[in-house]
C-alpha cells in the first residue's frame, strides 16, 4: 500500500491534467500508465521508420524470440491438439457426429486457441524474458552506456525488439496450429483407423479463407503488444534489481491481459465484417 | 575568476600550460525533487588537463559527469562542452559530441550479452571511422592488453570479477581515442598495484592523445599520480580547488579530511 501511494505522490507532477487528482489512485495509475504506455508506443512508430534501421539486430532478435520458443510452442500446442480431440470426441460420439470431429477441432485451433495460447505463452516467456533483459539493462547501466556511445538505444533495444515480436509470434502461431492439428490427427487415429490424407481433407474442406485470415492477422497485434508492453515495463525500470523482477512480472500479467482485450476486439472486427 | 566567487579557500589555477577550454561549467544547477544536488557548481577544463573530483559519496560527482554527456539534464546554468552548449544540442549533434567523450561508469555497465571483444567492438561498429577489420582487431587487443586483460577477449561480463569489469569498462571507453575522458571511480576496488596501472595508463592517454579528463575518485594515489588539478565539491559546490600539494597543505578542515592519510 505504501508503495502506492508514494508513487501517486510523484505523479502529482504539473504536466498531468488538472482532474486526475480527484480520481482514486487506482484510476490514477491506471490512466497514467496507459498514457505513458501510448506514447511509447507512438515513439516507437515515430522512430521505427526513420534511418538507420538495425537490420542485423532485428534478424538476432527474431532468432532469440522466434527460434528458441520453438520447442514450448510446439509441445504446448501439440497436447493442446491431443487434448481437445480427446474431450470433444465423447460429446460428438454421442450425437452421431463422430465424423465432424476434424472439422470442429480444426476450426476451434485456428481460430481460437492456436493463436491466444501461442500469445499467451510468448506473453509468458518472451514477454518476460525482455522485461527482465531490459529492466538489467536499466539498473545496470547499459543502456546509458549505449546512449553514451552514440547508439540511440530505443531504437537498438525497443525497436528491434518489437518488430521482431511481431513478424515472429504469427509465424510461431502459424506453426502452433499445424502442430497442434497433427496431435488432434494422432488422436484420432488411436481411436480409429483414419489416414493422414483422409484427416487433413476434412480440415481443409471446412476451413475457410475467412477462419484463417483473421486468425493471422490478429497474431501480429499479440506480437506487437507483447513486445511493447515487455519493452516498456524493462525500458522504464526502477528501483534497482528489485524493480528488474518486478517489471518481468508486470510485463507477463499486462500482456496477457491485453492479448486477451485485443482478441476480443478482434472478434468483434470479424463478426462486423461478416466473417463469423 | 567569477567561476570561483563564493567558494571558501581557492587556490591559484594555473591554466596557462593547457590549451583551449574543453569543458565550461557556470552556475550548474540540478535537483531531483527536494534534493539539491547540484547548487552552484562552477569549472574550466582545459585541453590537455587531468581534473580530479573529490567529494562525500552521494554529493553528486557522479551526477554532475552524467549531465556534462547529457544523460541527465540540468535545471540551471550553462554547460558548455567543445564550446556548445549542451542543452541546446540537438540528437543527432549530441550523439556527434559523444562520440569525442568517452565515458567511464562507476557501475562499469558492460553489455551482459556480448563478449569482452563484442563489449569493445560496440563503440566501433556504432561510429563511423576508417579503420579495415584487421586495424579494429589489433586496436582491441591492444586495448585489453593494455589493461592487462588479452586474456579475457572471449569471456562474457558474468565470468569476470568486479575489478576486472571495471577495467573492460575502462578500455571499452578508450577504444575511440576520445578527447574527453569522464571517469567515475575508476581505480575504486582495485587491488594498489592494479589501481596503479590504472593510472598509469589514464596519464598515458593525456599524453598519447592530449585528452583532458575529468577522475572521480576516492584515491588518493590515483588522484596524487594523474591530477593536475583537484576540485573538492561539497554541498553542490566547487568547495575548493588547486594542485594536490597545495589543497593538502590548505588550513580548511573540509578540505583536509581528504588528504588525512597523506599526512604521516
Ligand atoms: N536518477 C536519479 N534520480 C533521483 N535522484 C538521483 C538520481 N541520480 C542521483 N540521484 C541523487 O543525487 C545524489 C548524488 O548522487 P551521485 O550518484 O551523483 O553521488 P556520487 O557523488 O556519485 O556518490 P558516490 O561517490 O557514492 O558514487 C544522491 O543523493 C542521489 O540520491
Ligand atoms: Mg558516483
Amino acid at each position: 500500500m505504501k508503495g502506492k501511494k508514494e508513487q501517486t505522490n510523484q505523479r502529482a507532477t504539473p504536466k498531468e491534467p488538472f482532474w486526475l487528482s480527484f480520481l482514486p489512485a487506482g484510476v490514477q495509475d491506471f490512466l497514467v500508465e496507459t498514457g505513458d504506455t501510448t506514447r511509447f508506443a507512438g515513439r516507437f512508430f515515430q522512430e521505427a521508420f526513420l534511418p538507420p534501421y538495425e537490420f542485423k539486430e532485428i534478424v538476432r532478435q527474431s532468432y532469440e524470440i522466434g527460434y528458441k520458443s520453438l520447442s514450448l510452442v510446439g509441445t504446448t500446442a501439440f497436447i493442446i491438439g491431443v487434448v481437445l480431440t480427446l474431450q470433444s470426441r465423447p460429446t460428438l460420439v454421442r450425437f452421431g457426429a463422430e465424423a465432424w470431429l476434424p472439422a470442429m477441432v480444426s476450426v476451434s485451433i485456428i481460430r481460437e486457441i492456436g493463436p491466444v495460447l501461442v500469445a499467451l505463452i510468448c506473453a509468458g516467456k518472451i514477454g518476460s524474458g525482455i522485461g527482465a533483459e531490459l529492466g538489467s539493462m536499466k539498473v545496470t547501466e547499459q543502456i546509458d552506456a549505449m546512449e553514451v556511445s552514440g547508439t540511440n538505444p530505443f531504437k537498438y533495444i525497443v525497436v528491434t525488439r518489437i518488430i521482431s515480436t511481431t513478424l515472429m509470434i504469427p509465424l510461431l502461431a502459424i506453426m502452433g496450429d499445424g502442430i497442434a492439428l497433427y496431435g488432434s490427427f494422432l488422436a484420432v487415429k488411436t481411436k480409429g483407423a483414419v489416414s493422414a490424407t483422409l484427416f487433413f481433407h476434412q480440415v481443409f474442406q471446412n476451413l475457410d479463407f475467412s477462419d484463417v485470415l483473421p486468425a493471422i492477422i490478429k497474431t501480429f497485434f499479440f506480437g506487437f503488444v507483447i513486445g511493447l508492453i515487455g519493452c516498456y515495463k524493462g525500458y522504464n525500470s526502477k528501483n534497482g534489481t528489485e524493480g528488474v523482477g518486478q517489471s518481468a512480472n508486470s510485463a507477463v500479467v499486462v500482456a496477457s491481459l491485453l492479448v486477451f482485450v485485443l482478441d476480443l476486439i478482434a472478434v468483434q472486427i470479424t463478426a462486423f465484417f461478416g466473417y463469423i | 575568476m567569477t567561476e570561483t566567487q563564493n567558494t571558501a579557500p581557492v587556490v591559484n589555477q594555473r591554466t596557462s600550460e593547457f590549451g583551449e577550454p574543453i569543458i565550461e561549467i557556470s552556475h550548474l544547477q540540478k535537483s531531483f525533487g527536494e534534493n539539491h544536488v547540484l547548487t552552484d557548481f562552477n569549472l574550466t577544463i582545459r585541453r590537455g588537463e587531468n581534473v580530479v573530483v573529490l567529494g562525500k559519496s552521494g554529493c553528486g560527482k557522479s551526477v554532475l559527469i552524467k549531465c556534462i554527456v547529457g544523460l541527465l539534464k540540468y535545471d540551471a546554468g550553462t554547460l558548455k562542452v567543445f564550446g556548445k552548449e549542451i542543452k541546446d544540442l540537438k540528437h543527432k549533434e549530441l550523439d556527434h559530441m559523444r562520440a569525442r567523450i568517452g565515458f567511464v561508469f562507476q557501475s562499469s555497465a558492460l553489455y551482459d550479452s556480448m563478449t569482452v571483444r563484442e563489449n569493445l567492438e560496440f563503440p566501433l561498429r556504432r561510429q563511423k571511422h576508417n579503420k579495415t577489420k584487421q586495424e579494429v582487431k589489433k586496436l582491441i587487443e591492444e586495448m585489453l592488453d593494455n589493461v592487462g586483460l588479452l586474456y579475457a577477449i572471449n569471456l562474457m561480463p558474468s565470468e569476470l570479477s568486479g575489478g576486472m569489469r571495471k577495467r573492460i569498462g575502462l578500455a571499452r571507453s578508450l577504444v575511440l581515442e576520445p578527447e574527453l575522458m569522464l571517469y567515475d571511480e575508476p581505480t575504486t576496488g582495485l587491488d594498489p598495484i592494479t589501481a596503479k596501472e590504472i593510472s598509469r595508463l589514464m596519464l598515458e592517454m593525456q599524453r598519447k592523445y592530449n585528452t583532458s579528463s575529468i577522475i572521480i575518485s576516492h584515491d588518493m594515489d590515483c588522484a596524487k599520480l594523474t591530477a593536475n588539478r583537484l576540485v573538492v565539491m561539497i554541498d553542490g559546490v566547487n568547495y575548493a580547488q588547486g594542485t594536490f600539494e597545495e589543497l593538502n597543505h590548505i588550513n580548511d578542515p573540509k578540505v583536509h579530511a581528504f588528504f588525512e592519510n597523506q599526512q604521516i
